[in-house]
């Protein structure tokens, strides 16, 4: 029997007021000039408008990632057409949650305060959202359970704070070695978002049919390019936070902080193409008919060698198709395809027979995530 | 399960050959990665001892290269005999090549008497004797895949490896000549190929494919060639 399986509802948290620009600084804290400079010009590049924090200026928590999740699924549920008690699995995401142990579904279940239910807990980077997307997605399709939440929520100001820099003061480090941790630094920040799902389709509201969820790691061959826990010693070696003598000393010698590689970064985008080229042929997608592009991502950072790949081998969404919320509500990383999905929602009149394409990079260590959803 | 097909796919277009030769090409540059030898050229942590294994290994690809593209050229029918010309002014192009990498190979300080030798290493017997089989079939347009594979590989790659190779061994430009002309001949790569494609020669029967497969083998036994530098 097919099971079709539907994104009823979805739902969105972003913590305070969005946060210009020159307002950053005030929420993030300074480090020094140097660092100050970098951050304009990764702002350039990142074309990041606005985003929103769960630290007041002076830096106090207003929220933990859990509550943040629960308060995203409590805006899905509020526009869905079931009881909050219909739902009985839980699948939540996040890149780093409010603590090691136990794991994020726990917490967020916890904060919402439902009926007892299965729950599942994703921790990578980006494409973490995907991973609890698509487990919602075939619990239900295997009969497990009618109503499912996938999640994602992440609070990565806080680990921007300049506490969490101590110890690197003096640096006398080059530009580059401080491109890891500032690229990151000037690009992400707070959010939550939450999508229902239900295997019918709602009543009197669009609903959006899951075609496939497509995600693959490339792992074998790559090292950690966006990673924290760990910092590269002179010889190239890293050693995890919790094989230093104590945690105060890793995270002295930078081991906490959240670092960006470049050199894998621009390996990466190859091999995220190849594997998309791949996908357009094995998953049948005609590119030239996707009503709306969701990527996680700008087609800015495209660059024109890559453009001209796509145009030639029919693969290429027209630009006009692109649809993004990088540039109002920043990148919050797991939580943004999430959060996109819900602004298209909001803001375009969907109608039935269009498709969603969405695409998922994530620099973690190489994984890449495509969906495809129909308009119902 | 996947959706209903929408409309009838057209495997054959060039738009879905160049779609694969692509992402064949991309795994290709990223498996490259991964050969202990690039690894080292890209690490800075190449030898001169390196080197000049990898200038004496190309050129013996760059030899066979002309000749085997010749050898194709004689295998084309009349009704091609544009892309024939083609083929024909490709291999006169580089026949020569190999003597810009044997200059490489004296500037850098490596050792006369070693230019006699032109012995093919395991791997490169092995994509040598396949290359010429295929070049030995009527229409061989297959090959067409294991140009883009290799010469991606110069296209893209060399510029890199010049850079990194020049640097790790303190060398003059004039010593990383063949990796940098390789990277500055940028002829549009893609352009020519989707050309070459809409010849016709996608209604021979099962071209198609056999592309592809040609340029999957192309790519499998360079590695091997890359692999198996200094072993033979």
């Amino acid at each position: 029997m097919d099971r079709s399986v539907y994104i009823t509802s979805t739902g969105a948290f972003l913590p305070g007021k969005p946060v210009p620009n020159e307002e950053m600084e005030q929420y993030i804290g300074e480090l020094n000039d140097r660092r100050s400079r970098l951050g304009r010009f990764v702002l350039r590049q990142n074309g990041i408008k606005t985003r929103h924090y769960a630290l007041t200026p002076d830096g106090v928590h207003l929220h933990s990632s859990a509550d943040m999740a629960a308060r995203a699924i409590r805006d899905a549920l509020s526009r869905s057409e079931i009881a909050a008690e219909r739902l009985s699995f839980l699948a939540a995401a996040t890149t780093q949650g409010d603590l090691l142990v136990p794991g994020f579904a726990s917490a967020v279940h916890g904060e919402l305060g439902l009926r007892p239910m299965e729950i599942a807990s994703f921790q990578s980077v980006c494409a973490s959202s995907m991973m609890a997307f698509k487990s919602v997605y075939l619990q239900l399709k295997a009969g497990e359970h009618d109503c499912g939440v996938a999640c994602a929520a992440e609070f990565s100001s806080r680990f921007f704070r300049p506490g969490f820099y101590a110890g690197r003061e003096q640096e006398g480090e080059d530009s580059s070695a401080l491109m890891e941790t500032e690229f990151l630094r000037w690009t992400l920040s707070d959010g939550a978002g939450a999508w229902l799902l239900e295997t019918r389709p709602n009543e009197g509201r669009r609903s959006l049919r899951v075609e496939w969820i497509d995600l693959c790691s490339y792992a074998d061959r790559f090292d950690p390019c966006m990673y924290a826990g760990t910092s590269r010693n002179r010889a190239g070696e890293r050693k995890p936070w919790s094989h230093y003598d104590s945690p105060a000393l890793a995270a002295q010698q930078g081991a906490v902080v959240l670092k960006q590689d470049f050199d894998l970064l621009y390996r990466m985008f190859p091999v995220w193409a190849k594997h998309y080229l791949e996908l357009v042929d094995r998953r049948r997608l005609r590119p030239g008919a996707i009503d709306h592009f969701l990527a996680h991502y700008s087609s800015h950072s495209l660059r024109g060698e890559m453009v001209k790949l796509l145009a030639k081998t029919g693969a290429m969404v027209p630009e006009a198709r692109w649809f993004t919320n990088l540039y109002s509500q920043g990148n919050t990383g797991a939580a943004s395809i999430l959060l996109m999905l819900h602004q298209l929602i909001e803001e375009r009149d969907l109608q039935p027979g269009q498709q969603v394409l969405g695409f998922i990079p994530e620099s973690g260590r190489c994984v890449i995530a495509f969906m495809l959803l129909t308009v119902v | 399960m996947l959706p209903e097909r929408t409309s009838p796919r057209d495997e054959d277009s060039p738009q879905a050959v160049l779609r694969g030769l692509s992402s064949i090409w991309l795994d290709f540059e990223s498996q490259v990665h991964h050969i202990p030898i690039v690894r080292r050229v890209i690490e800075r942590r190449i030898r001169l001892a390196d080197y000049h294994e990898l200038l004496l290994n190309h050129r013996a690809q760059v030899m066979n290269g002309a000749l085997w593209i010749a050898r194709a050229a004689s295998n084309i029918g009349h009704e091609f005999a544009e892309l024939r010309s083609r083929f024909i002014r490709h291999a006169a192009t580089e026949h020569r090549d190999y003597l810009m990498l044997e200059e490489d190979y004296l500037k850098s300080g490596g050792d006369p008497a070693g230019l006699a030798r032109h012995e093919l290493n395991i791997g490169s017997e092995a994509l040598s004797a396949w290359i010429f089989h295929r070049a030995d079939q009527p229409n061989p347009f297959d090959l067409l895949g294991a140009m883009y594979i290799i010469e991606g590989l110069g296209k893209r790659v060399a510029a890199q490896w010049a850079e990194h190779v020049q640097s790790a061994l303190r060398l003059e430009a004039q010593a990383v000549s063949f990796y940098l002309y390789h990277a500055k001949a940028d002829e549009d790569h893609l352009g020519e190929l989707e050309e070459a494609l809409r010849c016709g020669i996608l209604n021979l029967p099962r071209m198609a494919p056999r592309i592809l497969k040609t340029a999957r083998v192309t790519a499998r036994l360079y590695r091997l060639q890359l692999e198996e530098i200094g072993s033979y």
